[in-house]
């Protein structure tokens, strides 16, 4: 009967050591980020082929986004806001409404972001809507577009 | 005995940490497939919307210039997630898509005026009822008159 339990305690004392270790290794890995899948995916900017993202930069305190204008129509963007799903969102100074011809690319930066973990070396998912009409169009109906940044924001 | 026991312990431990190695392996490169190929699925559905309201537009305005009574059918592939197709003022060809960041307005501009079934215009906005389900879709496209391009499923 003994033999038997020292056995079985034994059994379990050289496995546990194994499990410890197994567990204390993946903490250590999900503790410095290595089980974050997210930062191996690749950094993107999309927005609706009419709206080309050319190019993109996270910088501590400020988004910029590079956009061509592919409508093939002169427009006024009325309002352009960025936001993400962290509580509270990411606030960012929002850009003034502007003509924007057709064909031409603009520079549109965020200034003064501050919240919605957008955190120098961390990975963040931005959504970026834009409302804009056609001065040709009479009724100038207002028009929403939607695009998203995924990427690392630059260390300072 | 205790060798026997020792042996199976053994056994079910590699089995275990096979196991653990394999989903190890398959969770995380199932994440990233399945967000790569996410985005991928909305760039291509932007190039089929882009790829519908081009060819819609460039139509209308190759039939008005055929002049009165010209017409002709398009077979058009109507993807998944536009929620609505409808003509404001005559001119802009707007087709509504569903994303997952949000719902986004795709407009085309026409240099000929649009209109389609009265019976579904409210003021300057026209809905295209039908061309928002997916899959393919017959669409007519007719130069009525000397100042409009009718657009109606059929």
């Amino acid at each position: 009967m003994y033999k038997k339990s020292q056995a079985a305690l034994e059994f379990l004392t050289t496995y546990a050591w194994a499990f410890i270790a197994i567990i204390v290794t993946v903490g250590a890995l999900s503790y410095f980020g290595f089980l974050d899948f997210r930062q191996y995916l690749p950094q993107k900017c999309i927005f609706p082929s009419q709206f080309k993202c050319l190019d993109f930069a996270l910088a501590p305190s400020e988004v910029r986004i590079k956009l061509i204008n592919n409508l093939g129509e002169d427009i006024r963007v009325t309002s352009l806001q960025i936001t993400n799903d962290a509580n509270p969102p990411i606030s960012c100074t929002p850009i003034a409404s502007f003509d924007w011809a057709y064909s031409s690319v603009k520079d549109l930066v965020f200034t003064s972001c501050a919240g919605g973990a957008y955190i120098p070396g961390e990975r963040v998912e931005l959504k970026i809507s834009m409302n804009y009409y056609a001065p040709k169009t009479p009724s100038r109906p207002l028009h929403l577009i939607n695009g998203k940044i995924n990427g690392k924001v630059q260390s300072s | 005995m205790g060798k026997y026991n020792q042996a199976k312990g053994q056994a079910s431990f590699e089995y275990l940490l096979i196991i653990a190695l394999t989903f190890a392996i398959i969770v995380p490169t199932t994440y990233l497939f399945y967000n790569y190929s996410k985005e991928s699925s909305q760039e291509i559905t932007d190039a089929q919307v882009a790829k519908l309201g081009n060819e819609i537009v460039d139509t209308a305005e190759s039939i008005f210039y055929s002049g009165q009574n010209s017409k002709t059918v398009l077979d058009i592939n109507v993807p998944e997630k536009v929620e609505s197709v409808v003509i404001i003022d005559g001119r802009e060809l707007v087709i509504k898509v569903s994303s997952s960041f949000g719902v986004s307005e795709i407009v085309f501009f026409s240099s000929v005026n649009l209109t389609t079934i009265g019976a579904n215009c409210e003021g300057v906005v026209c809905r295209i009822v039908g061309l928002e389900r997916p899959g393919l879709e017959k669409v007519k496209i007719e130069a009525i008159n000397q100042y409009s391009v009718d657009i109606e499923i059929i």
